[in-house]
Formats: structure tokens, C-alpha cells, sequence
């Protein structure tokens, strides 16, 4: 993959990594009561507009309103996941010492279990990201996005799976997690439980979605249960399009590298910030559509920083901008409709073998290219087992 | 696992999935913020000023209150900077009262005494927990009784007074109450107010700090003791009081039937906690002690000893290793910070043991 920031020897990526620890610090120091405030003002907003969607759905006697109340069904289920469940789950309000609020006993409205979630997003995806078989986000074990995957054929129906993902990605992502929780326990202890049980796990939070969406409140309105079942229907895919959406401009615009596991075996903390820099993509807009996006919006800031309340990456990004701009290293930015073509011509391309691709992406140099992290390790990062391969299925 | 389908087999779970109380939850406490169907929560009525640095909290709790005995504490828990915290505190008021009261004396460097002190107002609602402690009377009550209070330690016994009162007491009893100053008596008033209207009850006040005239000063002795009571073994005794006092009461009064609470001044506690070299890890969940060195991360000592909590990133981002501690302090790896004692969230990669932990693991 190429880069197009500049490359930093051992000491200035070190300097880099004090300055984003150092403001870090800063604005951790001024979390309190306001972000609390924020957070429990989300939580409203969501209980809120979940009554008021089911609700039109439930009592509405023209399309108006029913249309009217998935959508708003739809924006529940939005800040649900984004803006409270996903920064929830990373544990950015723990502090509060709130069980409404906590990453230990938060369940959000989707089929991912939120466990398994945290598992392989938390630890997995954040700690390795975009690391080619390392992060099981990157395109999702099926779509080839850079040259350091192997074109296969089957590759040539990315835009078509990928519009399938797109619609379902709840689906995508529950399935997802059981797989990853397994592999990669690593095997002494893996004895205890099968496959199954990680299974069984996600098979009971689809079945609690799929009753609650689909039988309880449909059975509610007796025989108006067609409407209901629509209505969920309509809000569940609404959700589903717009993470799907969020979550690629943050990972796979143009310009977002992917590293390989080579590239970050002893890699320092100040290492792994530019990697997470290097490998993210921010949307701007305004400040309604970043609380939509749950702040992912602001994907490197929440790269750097998992689990500072998202909130506080609106007074970050510009300063990190700063840092970015001092070291000469590129900060990934666009508008949501540049950013979201950006990736799907990213996945069209890439269906295609190396030679067309990379004509597609104008790329110049057609072999990944080491992005420069690597120098002499002063702090590593301890791999938990020693079964650093990837095992993937 | 029994799973498909859940519904049928797992029922209850099922429901509590729906967050059915959750939803309560949140729409009762947009009617009024006192109602709940999960936790006690308790509207405050009056703040009363007992001295110049002590409160008495007037609260008016919720349906989930059961009521109490005299003598007994309750976790009080109320917001300070976004964030929830807990403190004991022994109720003040007779179980028959209206309403409920705790009374908090400003401890120096106390977090919870302070805001208390300082911010708790007239329409507040603050969070409590059910009544605990074992300070409390018998049923069939002894013909003479001898307090011992220091400080703070005033308000469980200013409660089991008000009790004996209330159940028209006929014997006798002493309270040697143990305070710096005469101006930090707390609840000074209403403890006159028994005395005067029940004549059972003597009072005698020391003053540690700040001799006054006619008083005796100093702290408790056996002298002291002597001097106001005959016969030590006729009495029921109950000692409330900081740690020394404690202890002395305990030595003095060896062979005597003895009721005692500890009472623990929050921000003194953490200073308290030194490093021992090894320090003992209960872990709750498993029932099982270890020892751990206090050198690295707990969640290292603890995988050195084959112990595997989970875990994740391994520094400190991806909290897949938060664990709860319900006792014990740590350093906090990433910026030192020494922790407070009492329950919370820690994340154990980047936490390091300080002094005796139990952990929820
Ligand atoms: S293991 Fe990731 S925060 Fe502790």
C-alpha cells in the first residue's frame, strides 16, 4: 500500500506520540459532569424517539405517518447502536459508574451480542487495525481491498456483496464475532467450549431481536401485525445502511492504508498512533450528523482514542490536525459523499485483478510498500498468547 | 446451553432482555425523579445545619424503603463531577419518623463529606441503599447501658438514644462522648433535649483539642472510664467512634459485652495504605486467595500465576479487562494515580496492587 504522508524516523514518531499522549492527557483531565450530561441526554433522546416510532407505526392509519414513524423507529435504533451503545461499549463512560452507562452491562438493539462485539472490535479490531489478517473488520474476510490481498474471481462480485452487507449489516457483523471470539482463544484454553457455545451465544441475540421486532409488537396490534412487522423491517434496514456507510468511510477510503503483521511486531505505543492516524478516515458535517454517526465521524480521533467520550473528539480533531500538519502526515478527511464514493470506488476497483486495479486507483507502484513504522521498540505490545498467526476461517 | 428456542426455555431472562424495568425506570423518573422500581431513591426535604462544619440531610425516600433500626447505616450514593459514589452513613432519625436523616460531619480531604456539606440543597435527589449493621438494640433491653462516641460516631448512638426514649426507657444510661471542641459537639441540641426530658440519660462531653471549664479534656482512659461509671460489668456497652478510640475501648472494656462500629473517615483511609511487599488478592467469583507482588500489573501477576482474566489490547484501551473491586486501592499504571478504596471499575492491565484487593473475578 502506498502512503502518501511523509516517512519519520524512530525520533520524530516518538515526538509525535508525546504530543498526542499529551493531549490526550489534557482533555481527559476536563472529562465530568458535562459528558455525563451528554450521554444520559442520548439516552433520552433514544427512549424517547423508540416511543414515538413504535408508537406511529403502532397507531398510524395512513402511509404518512407509518413512513413517518420507521424512519424516526430507524434514528432510535441509529443512536442505540452509534451514539450511546458502540461508545458505551468501549467503555467511555465507565467512569460514571453507572450500569446504564457501563460496558459491562450495556445490551444494545442489534443482533450482535454485545460481548462478543466487544471482544473482537475492542480488542481485536483496536489494537490491530487494519492489519491484513489480523483485523477481521478489514473488508469483512471477503472484500479485497488492497494489492496485499490475493485477487481470487470470486472477488469480481464484491459490489454485489457488498450491497448485500450494506442491507444487512447487522447480520454481518453478529456473525462475525462468534468466529473471531473462538479462533482466537487460544488453544490451551479453548478446551473448556466448542465452537457451538460461541455460537449459541449469538443465536440466542437473534432470536431476542428477531421475537422483539417481529412477534412481540406485532402481536401487540393483533391483526395490524403486517404493518408492524414492515415498520421494524423498514427501521432495521435504515440502521443497517447507515453503519454500514459510516463504518467504510472510516476504515476504506482511498487513502487508508493496511499494514501486515510483519509491520507492527514490536511496534511502541507512538507507533501504533500513526498507524491508527494512517489508517482512518474522518467525515466532516455538522454537529447533528457527528452525534449520528456516534462521533465515528471522527473515526482517527476514536482510532487514538477508543475511549474518550466521543463527544470530546469535536474540540481533538483540530489540534490533532495540527500535529498531523507539523509531521508532515496526511489527516484523512472529506465530506460524507466524496468519502463514501472514494470507498466504493475502492471496492469496484480492487474486484478486479492488480493490473486493472491499479490502473482504476491510479496508483503508480503496484506492490505494498512498507509504510515506514518500523524502527528499534521501546515499548511493545504484549501479545497474549503466543499464538501470534492469524487463524482465520 | 439450553438455546432454541430461548423464549421457551429461558423465559424470565428473555423478558428481562425487553428491559421492561429499564423502561420503567426511565419513565417514572421523568414523572418525578424519586420514583423508581429499582432503586431507593430519596427526594431531600430539609439541610439542616448541626454545627459549622456538620449537616443534617432530611430525606424523603420511595416506595422501595423498608424501613430500618435505630442504629443501623446506609450506602448512600449521589453524583459528584458525572461520576457515582458511595458512602456509608448511620441514620440519625427513629424508624418512626416521617422521614429519614442522615447527619455528615466534613471530614478533611473527604470527597463525600465535603460535597455533602457544601452542595447538598433543599429538592436534591440522592440514591440509597437497604440498611445494614448490627449496632442496633436487643429486644429485651438491659437495665444499663454506657455510649462511648467519638466524633462523628455520635449519630448511630444520637438514634439508639432517641430509640430508648421512644420505647420509655427505665434504667440508666451514660454517654461519654469524645470531641475536639466544644463547638464540634454534633446534634448537641436534640442529645440536651433527651437528657432533660427523660432524666435517665447522663451526658458527659471531653474535649480532645480544646479544654473548656467544668469539662474534662483528653481522650479515653481508664481514669475516665472510673470516674463515671461503677462496676463496669453491669453495663451494655456501645462504642462508635474513629479506629484508635476503638481499639482503646476494645482493651479497656476485655471481658465486658461490647457492641462496636467502626467508623471510617473517608479521605484518611487511602494516605493509610502502604506498600508491604506482598499483598493478598481475594478473588470473590472463583473463592480464591492469592498473592501478588505489587510490582506489575495485576492482570501479568495474576496470568504468572495462572490466572486468566480476560484480556485484551493490554494497554489500557479496549477495557475488555474491567473487573469490579470491591475493596482495596491500586495505582493506576498510565498517570500513577493512586485509587480510592472503596468499590469500583477497575481495568486490571493497566492497574497495579497497592494493598489487600478482592476483586469480582
Ligand atoms: S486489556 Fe485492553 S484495557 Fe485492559
Amino acid at each position: 500500500m502506498r502512503t502518501i504522508s511523509k516517512k519519520l524516523n524512530h525520533e520524530e514518531i516518538e515526538a509525535f506520540g508525546k504530543e498526542v499522549d499529551a493531549l490526550r492527557e489534557e482533555v481527559m483531565a476536563k472529562v465530568g459532569k458535562e459528558d455525563a450530561d451528554h450521554i444520559r441526554s442520548i439516552y433520552k433522546i433514544y427512549r424517547y424517539t423508540e416511543i414515538l416510532g413504535r408508537g406511529l407505526i403502532h397507531f398510524s392509519f395512513e402511509p404518512i405517518s407509518f413512513v413517518a414513524g420507521s424512519l424516526i423507529l430507524g434514528a432510535s435504533k441509529i443512536i442505540n447502536n452509534m451514539e450511546l451503545g458502540h461508545n458505551v461499549l468501549h467503555g467511555q463512560y465507565d467512569w460514571m459508574n453507572d450500569p446504564r452507562f457501563n460496558s459491562r452491562t450495556f445490551e444494545w438493539d442489534i443482533v450482535s451480542d454485545s460481548h462478543q462485539w466487544k471482544f473482537y472490535h475492542n480488542y481485536m479490531h483496536h489494537t490491530y487495525t487494519n492489519v491484513l489478517n489480523k483485523d477481521h473488520d478489514y473488508g469483512y474476510n471477503f472484500t479485497r481491498l488492497t494489492e496485499a490481498q490475493k485477487w481470487k474471481p470470486v472477488h469480481l462480485t464484491q459490489p454485489f456483496t457488498n450491497m448485500f452487507l450494506a442491507m444487512n449489516f447487522q447480520w454481518g457483523v453478529g456473525a462475525h464475532g462468534y468466529r473471531v471470539e473462538y479462533m482466537e482463544i487460544p488453544k490451551k484454553q479453548r478446551k473448556k467450549k466448542s465452537l457451538k457455545d460461541y455460537k449459541a451465544v449469538f443465536f440466542k441475540k437473534i432470536e431476542l431481536q428477531l421475537v422483539k421486532d417481529y412477534l412481540f409488537f406485532p402481536l401487540l396490534a393483533g391483526l395490524n401485525f403486517p404493518k408492524i412487522i414492515l415498520g421494524n423491517l423498514i427501521a432495521n434496514l435504515i440502521r443497517n445502511l447507515w453503519t454500514y456507510a459510516v463504518i467504510f468511510c472510516g476504515h476504506f477510503t482511498e487513502n487508508a492504508e493496511s499494514f501486515s503483521v510483519d509491520d507492527i511486531t514490536g511496534e511502541t505505543k507512538a507507533q501504533w498512533y500513526l498507524r491508527q492516524l494512517k489508517g482512518s478516515s474522518n467525515l466532516d458535517g455538522s454537529n447533528f450528523f457527528y452525534t449520528m454517526t456516534g462521533h465515528l465521524s471522527h473515526q482517527i480521533e476514536h482510532h487514538m482514542f477508543p475511549d474518550m467520550p466521543a463527544k470530546r473528539y469535536r474540540e481533538v480533531a483540530p489540534r490533532l490536525k495540527e500535529i498531523c500538519a507539523k509531521y508532515g502526515q496526511h489527516y484523512n478527511t472529506g465530506r460524507f459523499v466524496k468519502q463514501f464514493a472514494s470507498v466504493w470506488k475502492r471496492i469496484v476497483a480492487y474486484s478486479f485483478p492488480d493490473s486493472i486495479a491499479g490502473k482504476l486507483m491510479g496508483n503508480k507502484k503496484k506492490y505494498l510498500e512498507p509504510t515506514g513504522l518500523l524502527s528499534q521498540p521501546s515499548f511493545q505490545i504484549s501479545l497474549p498468547n503466543e499464538e501470534k498467526s492469524a487463524t482465520l476461517i | 446451553m439450553k438455546t432454541f428456542p430461548f423464549i421457551y426455555n429461558e423465559p424470565r431472562q428473555f423478558l428481562s432482555s425487553l428491559q421492561g424495568k429499564q423502561w420503567a425506570d426511565f419513565l417514572l423518573g421523568e414523572i418525578n425523579p424519586r420514583f423508581s422500581v429499582t432503586t431507593i431513591k430519596a427526594k431531600v426535604v430539609a439541610v439542616r445545619e448541626e454545627t459549622a462544619d456538620a449537616k443534617t440531610i432530611v430525606l424523603k425516600p420511595n416506595w422501595l424503603w423498608k424501613g430500618f433500626r435505630s442504629g443501623q447505616h446506609v450506602p448512600v450514593t449521589l453524583e459528584i463531577a458525572g461520576r457515582r459514589v458511595t458512602r456509608y452513613y448511620s441514620l440519625s432519625s427513629l424508624p418512626k419518623d416521617k422521614y429519614l436523616s442522615i447527619t455528615v460531619k466534613r471530614q478533611k480531604g473527604g470527597l463525600v463529606s465535603n460535597f455533602i456539606n457544601t452542595n447538598i440543597k433543599k429538592g436534591d435527589v440522592l440514591e440509597l441503599g437497604d440498611p445494614t449493621g448490627h449496632f442496633t438494640l436487643p429486644k429485651t433491653l438491659p437495665s444499663k447501658f454506657l455510649f462511648l462516641a467519638g466524633g462523628s460516631g455520635i449519630t448511630p448512638i444520637h438514634s439508639i438514644l432517641k430509640q430508648l426514649a421512644a420505647n420509655q426507657f427505665k434504667g440508666k444510661a451514660t454517654l461519654l462522648y469524645f470531641v475536639r471542641s466544644f463547638e464540634d459537639i454534633i446534634l448537641h441540641s436534640s442529645l440536651e433535649e433527651i437528657a432533660k426530658s427523660t432524666g435517665w440519660l447522663e451526658i458527659k462531653y471531653i474535649f480532645s483539642d480544646v479544654p473548656k471549664e467544668g469539662y474534662d479534656s483528653g481522650f479515653l482512659s481508664k481514669e475516665i472510664l472510673q470516674k463515671y461509671t461503677e462496676d463496669l460489668k453491669s453495663y451494655s456497652v456501645y462504642v462508635c467512634g474513629p479506629a484508635p478510640m476503638q481499639t482503646k475501648a476494645l482493651s479497656l472494656l476485655e471481658g465486658i459485652d461490647v457492641k462496636s462500629e467502626l467508623f471510617l473517615l473517608p479521605g484518611q483511609t487511602s494516605s493509610k495504605v502502604k506498600k508491604t511487599g506482598t499483598v493478598d488478592v481475594f478473588l470473590s467469583l472463583s473463592h480464591k486467595t492469592i498473592q501478588v507482588k505489587g510490582e506489575r500489573s495485576l492482570l501479568e501477576e495474576l496470568e504468572d500465576q495462572g490466572i486468566y482474566p480476560q484480556s485484551g489490547c493490554r494497554m489500557g484501551i479496549c477495557h475488555t479487562c474491567v473487573c469490579k473491586k470491591a475493596v482495596g486501592s491500586v495505582t493506576d499504571l498510565s498517570n500513577g494515580e493512586v485509587s480510592e478504596l472503596g468499590e469500583e471499575n477497575i481495568q486490571i492491565c493497566v492497574s497495579r496492587a497497592e494493598s489487600n484487593l478482592e476483586l469480582e473475578l
